[in-house]
């Protein structure tokens, strides 16, 4: 990786950088992301500061605590009242080598399914126009899902594809450490999937399902689309596990690998197997259940518990493995979030080498899983056909997450 | 059942997030382990707690778990009430409780006098059993050493220390066999006589495995306050070994306002620590190692250390998921179970107890210079020659 201030570099010139934000506060996405490019950040035990600026950026709000024009003095870039003039930085052709679209956080309108309305299509669309009047385009990076609407992720996935230009989407969960670091072996043949996740709807549930989507991507044959999901929530969530929708044995896994169990854990200190304990609906008062049927005929699910854990993990049956493969997800404390450093790192990567070094699929897949799923969910728990979601790919051979 | 060992507990206290609390609950209540709710295959059938402060769960435990007695006395925690050793194996847990301090501010935990009555059981009753002694042996060295020696003596597997060693590594690496290590690095929190403990057995679970094992330790410096910074100034421990352990902290310190993660200036890590503390040390075979305490700067324990033949420093977190900040267990104790269950089921330390020998003399030195205005130590005692297991002992499955 080419990087400032390490010995034996050759001088190139930095990567010019438009960042294109909902806003820039403290602790916003955007103050993750952006400021790692300035101040540098921590990855594989050393400090590194990319070889790139930022030299525009466009924020759609301002709210109270906004650090734009603060960072924009700092560090000597301009702010931009529209999109087109940070990717021209003022002048009449695309003047940046990459684009960052972080539309998370900020005053967004919710739809009918619980949805923040973020604008990161209709900012993507905006590139997008620049790069097809000027005749060029660049790596663009897209913090979180493309979009609440799979029809538009799908058109800015294509949009990529059509104008070549490489695109990186997604969470930071997937490229987190892993406790342990459990990568499922390429082609490996998975059984069945579940994922524990906690937080809300559409923000975290989307962060748990691209988790589970970057370990059974690895499955024999690639990622074949969704043939259909169902949503349902409360008592019904339990029910389905006697029923055997979903697996006892792999929550079990899954909860085995998690730091914070909730209840007596929490009064006392001891350690508990809550679901041996049958503590687990007395504490997850309102779960919900994702539950994903693959083309190919895997069954994944995600089961929301929030009040019984806090923290991310997962399971899967792997053929050949006598026991359930699991980890957790680690979500490394506020403020430092060490997990967006890898991130971060990524983009670098596609910066640098001028492809992604995992594809947006992956991201489009779970827009499109997430999307039907509240649907479904709004739908009163009804199983939906999903015959849109025929998004077939291939994992990226070369582990991605923070290993090393 | 009848051949499951039967465990007994020695105990300075038993409350929430003590360590008596984390050790022995881990044998009572199971804990997660390779993908399921594992349950030791082990009975712990009595207790001794020598304190028992507001909030003690000893008895709530004893309780709910009627296998375990608790009984009023050391000897019958291990003959169970009657005239000889009745149990298999022995977790003494002296951490926590009331026990004052002496003038070099060391907490006098009566880990060395509850050994010794343990020892004396052992020798009424012609047999012995494996033990496992949670954190250093003694805050006084030659105690230690004669722990040590006893357990040489009588022929009992001994295992001890912290569960820095086995918790879960960001990344999950170990220092290569034979590794040639050239200088090494701890960067921790916590304070003289007790993290300092930690940081120290980080460092040596990784060094130990260098290029003819472990060779003892010929003397010790400690710096703090301004002599600390000037050694930092003057690299008298290497610099990029320190910000490599910075970078793999997950909880740096932050000196400006608004921003998340930036790497604290020298200026700045000076108006974010106000003690900070370092033992420098030389091992015999040459190699020198620093154990860094900055808890105005980080909240964890992050190593690194120089390799011949390796462009940049070897480097990661000893993760700690630690309570009630982030987690709600402390689930680094549970490595540390585990391999004390391998102890008693076995009858062989899964890695050498040597390593805390060396480590609790470290302590003691670094306690001595630092109350002797920072002057050098000289450890001749500190002849602590050993070679690790070869194997990983850490947490990673």
């Amino acid at each position: 990786m080419d990087c400032r201030g390490e010995k034996g570099t050759p001088a190139v010139a930095p990567r010019r950088l438009a960042v294109i934000a909902t806003i820039y506060r403290y602790l916003s996405h955007a103050q993750h992301i952006a400021d790692r490019f300035e101040v540098g950040y921590p990855y594989e035990g050393r400090w590194r500061r990319p070889n790139t600026r930022i030299v525009s950026l466009y924020v759609d709000q301002r709210p109270e605590g906004d650090q734009s024009r603060d960072r924009a003095w700092e560090f000597g870039f301009d702010v931009y009242d529209s999109i087109a003039g940070a990717l021209r930085c003022g002048a009449d052709r695309l003047a940046v080598d990459a684009v960052l679209i972080i539309g998370e956080h900020g005053e967004y309108p919710n739809n009918d399914k619980g949805q923040k309305l973020y604008p990161r299509y209709e900012f993507f669309k905006e590139c997008v126009r620049v790069f097809e009047q000027d005749g060029v385009a660049v790596p663009v990076f897209n913090d979180k899902h493309l979009s609440y609407s799979f029809g538009k992720a799908r058109e800015m996935v294509a949009d990529s594809r059509r104008l070549g230009f490489p695109l990186l989407a997604g969470s930071s969960l997937p490229v987190s450490y892993r406790l342990p670091d459990l990568e499922l072996p390429l082609d490996c043949g998975v059984q069945e999937a579940l994922m524990v996740g906690v937080g809300g709807s559409d923000a975290m549930d989307y962060h748990a399902l691209e988790a589970m989507q970057c370990m059974v991507e690895r499955r024999q044959g690639g990622e074949t689309g969704v043939r259909a999901v169902q949503m349902i929530e409360g008592d019904a969530v339990w029910r389905a596990g006697e029923e055997g929708r979903w697996s006892r044995d792999l929550l079990e896994a899954a909860l085995s690998r998690s730091d914070t169990p909730c209840g007596l854990p929490e009064e006392d200190g001891r350690t508990r197997d809550l679901l041996g304990a049958g503590e687990l609906p007395g504490l997850a008062k309102n779960p919900a259940a994702y539950f994903i049927e693959y083309r190919d005929g895997l069954r994944a699910t995600l089961l929301m518990l929030n009040g019984a854990v806090r923290d991310y993990c997962f399971a899967a049956r792997v053929d050949g493995l006598d026991a359930p493969a699991s980890t957790q997800f680690l979500l490394s404390p506020t403020p430092n979030v060490t997990y967006s450093a890898s991130l971060v790192h990524k983009i670098v990567e596609m910066i640098e080498n001028g492809s992604a070094p995992y594809p947006p699929e992956r991201t489009l897949i779970v827009c499109g899983i997430l999307e039907a799923c509240l649907t479904s969910g709004l739908l009163g728990g009804k199983r939906l056909e999903t015959p849109d979601v025929d998004v077939a790919y291939q994992a990226s051979a070369e582990s991605q997450h923070a290993r090393a | 059942m009848a051949d499951r060992p039967k465990i007994a507990a020695v105990v300075t206290e038993y409350r929430k997030y003590s360590h008596a609390q984390h050790i022995c609950d881990r044998f009572l209540e199971g804990y997660g382990w390779n993908g399921r709710h594992h349950h030791p295959p082990m009975d712990l059938v009595s207790l001794y707690v020598d304190q028992r402060p507001e909030g003690d769960l000893s008895s709530e435990r004893a309780a709910r778990f009627p296998g375990m007695a608790i009984h009023p006395t050391v000897g019958d925690a291990l003959t169970r009430g009657g005239r000889d050793l009745a149990v298999d194996g022995v977790l003494l847990v002296g951490e926590h409780g009331q026990y004052g301090t002496n003038d070099k501010g060391q907490h006098l935990y009566p880990r060395y006098e509850l050994f010794k009555q343990v020892a004396a059981v052992y020798r009424t009753s012609g047999r012995s059993a494996p033990v496992f002694n949670d954190k250093h042996l003694s805050w006084r060295w030659e105690w230690a050493k004669e722990m040590y020696d006893v357990s040489r003596e009588m022929g009992f597997a001994f295992m001890a220390g912290s569960s820095l060693p086995v918790t879960w590594r960001t990344p999950s690496i170990d220092m290569p066999l034979d590794a040639r290590v050239t200088e090494a690095m701890c960067v921790g929190y916590g304070g003289v006589d007790s993290y300092d403990f930690h940081a120290l057995e980080t460092l040596q679970c990784m060094v130990e495995r260098r290029r003819g094992g472990e060779t003892g330790v010929r003397w010790l410096d400690t710096y703090r306050g301004e002599r600390f910074w000037a050694a930092h100034h003057d690299s008298v421990w290497s610099r990029e070994l320190f910000e490599s352990c910075l970078a793999r902290s997950h909880t740096l310190a932050q000196p400006r306002a608004g921003f998340s993660h930036v790497l604290p200036t020298l200026d700045e890590m000076k108006s974010l620590e106000d003690d900070p503390i370092a033992y420098q040390y030389e091992h015999n075979d040459g190699l020198k190692s620093t154990m860094i305490l900055l808890n105005g700067v980080v909240r964890d324990f992050n190593f690194a250390a120089l390799l011949a033949g390796r462009r940049h420093p070897l480097s990661t977190q000893m993760y700690l998921p630690m309570p009630p900040a982030h987690t709600t267990l402390a689930n680094f104790f549970s490595p540390q179970v585990n391999n004390v269950e391998q102890m008693f089921l076995t009858g062989e330390a899964t890695y050498p107890v040597e390593r805390t020998l060396l480590t609790t003399g470290l302590v003691a030195a670094g306690v001595e210079s630092l109350n002797r205005d920072q002057a050098r130590v000289q450890t001749p005692h500190l002849n602590v020659r050993y070679l690790p297991n070869p194997e990983s002992t850490f947490w990673r499955t």
